[in-house]
């Protein structure tokens, strides 16, 4: 039928309120079947050839949502996926009502006055155990950040929920390195976007390193990434 | 009693979705679906949980349709395999389409105009009760669903079946 038809999504997408302009996709805020959706949309880089520019994109599509799925069977929250359009190369999701993330949460509670000390080491504890339970799956995030990991209020015990988000440059390994390397990848961002938290990344570690079934050979190989990462700067 | 939805990525395609129950005519109308006599799609409501799994088979299909990328004959072809975890389009039918035995029956309509002439004309060849569309959830066979679905308990903690399901529909094809 009519090809013209498939310009439907990005008609819909200029009518929707855009949230994020990132160096590889936009993520907007709309209504879709009548919920509360967030669109992910991935765009072409001029850079590329159009050709392998197309087949990338369309591989981080495919893995986002795979991976998704993936977590949410082994019980990881991540947001449902509603639809997802591969001419367009957008992905419709729910949208985490009344969430925020993680980073802006441990940025507020540093400043607040009263000592949240505890409540964040149970967060980061948290987040180990979440982290230890997706790398037990083989997912490998490829992107962990603080602004990755969104708290959704739960409505049954008063805590919220993580739930992880962004899985654009995930990939599914069992080897040790590719999941030290994804820790390693979050101790950076860390560490720089919350300063003076390493006691605090302690915490999410050892809660990592309790959670998993096979965390002694991550480790290690965390402490290996680390040294070389500081040998390299050593150099220069 | 019926509900319909606007697409919203379609503004010229609306969703209608009627509930039936005590059907008495499943076989004859199933036949005029084959025949295309009826452009609806027949669904056996128990495999539902809510009109929104319907609604993401739909507007799937419709962009399926406009792309050129249908895997089946029709839109309401498309809609039933849609519906169903897996690839193949003879057990989605079994599944998810009605089966002459049955004694209820969701009909879903795709139109561009007003609803009224369309749903007059469903009433006339259903013998049945209509029933609101949001009392499909008493209809639902979980048990069934989790099965063909393979839903895990894990799952079902961080969201609810309706969530599980909907989005194995919307990634099966990579899958
Ligand atoms: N499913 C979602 N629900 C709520 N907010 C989201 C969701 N996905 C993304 N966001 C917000 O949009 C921002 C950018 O998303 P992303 O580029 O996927 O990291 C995030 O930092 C969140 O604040």
């Amino acid at each position: 039928m009519a090809q013209e038809d498939s310009m439907a999504v990005p008609e819909f997408l200029s009518k929707a309120e855009l949230l994020k302009q990132g160096a590889e996709a936009r993520v907007y805020r709309a209504h879709f079947l009548g919920k509360p959706t967030i669109v992910k949309e991935r765009f072409p880089k001029r850079y590329r050839h159009p050709a392998l520019d197309e087949k990338l994109t369309h591989r981080r599509t495919v893995q986002e949502v795979r991976s998704v799925l993936r977590c949410r069977k082994a019980g990881i929250p991540a947001p449902v996926v509603y639809f997802v359009d591969y001419t367009s190369h957008c992905i419709f999701m729910e949208e985490i009502i009344g969430s925020s993330t993680v980073r802006d949460h441990i940025m507020s509670a540093r400043q607040s006055d009263s000592c949240k000390e505890l409540e964040l080491e149970r967060l980061a504890e948290r987040m180990g155990h979440i982290l230890a339970k997706m790398h037990d799956e083989d997912v490998i995030h490829g992107d962990l950040t603080t602004s990755n990991m969104l708290l959704r209020c739960s409505l049954e015990n008063g805590e919220s929920d993580l739930v992880l988000i962004d899985f654009g440059l995930s990939y599914i390994s069992a080897l040790p390195e590719d999941k030290g390397v994804d820790l390693y990848v979050l101790e950076k961002a860390f560490l720089s976007t919350h300063p003076n938290t390493e006691a605090l990344f302690e915490k999410l570690l050892k809660s990592y390193t309790a959670a998993s079934k096979k965390s002694s050979a991550v480790i290690k190989k965390l402490d290996e990434v680390r040294l070389r990462g500081r040998k390299r700067s050593m150099v220069g | 009693m019926h509900l319909t939805h606007t697409l919203e990525l379609f503004p010229d395609h609306k969703v209608t979705q009627m509930l039936f129950k005590e059907v008495k005519n499943a076989a004859e109308l199933r036949q005029s679906a084959v025949a295309g006599k009826i452009s609806g799609a027949l669904i056996n409501p128990t495999m539902l949980l809510n009109p929104f799994q319907v609604l993401v088979a739909a507007n799937k299909a419709v962009n399926l349709e406009k792309t050129g990328k249908m895997k089946t004959r029709s839109l309401y072809s498309e809609i039933i395999f849609n519906l169903s975890p897996t690839n193949n389009i003879s057990e989605a039918f079994k599944r998810f389409g009605i089966s002459d035995g049955d004694d209820s029956v969701l009909v879903v309509l795709v139109h561009n105009k007003d609803e009224s002439q369309l749903l007059s004309d469903i009433t006339a060849v259903v013998d049945g009760r209509q029933v609101s569309v949001e009392d499909i959830s008493s209809l639902s066979d979980q048990t069934k669903i989790k099965k063909l679905y393979k839903i895990t308990p894990q799952e079902e903690k961080c969201g609810t079946l309706l969530d599980a399901v909907v989005c194995r529909m919307a990634i099966k094809d990579v899958m």
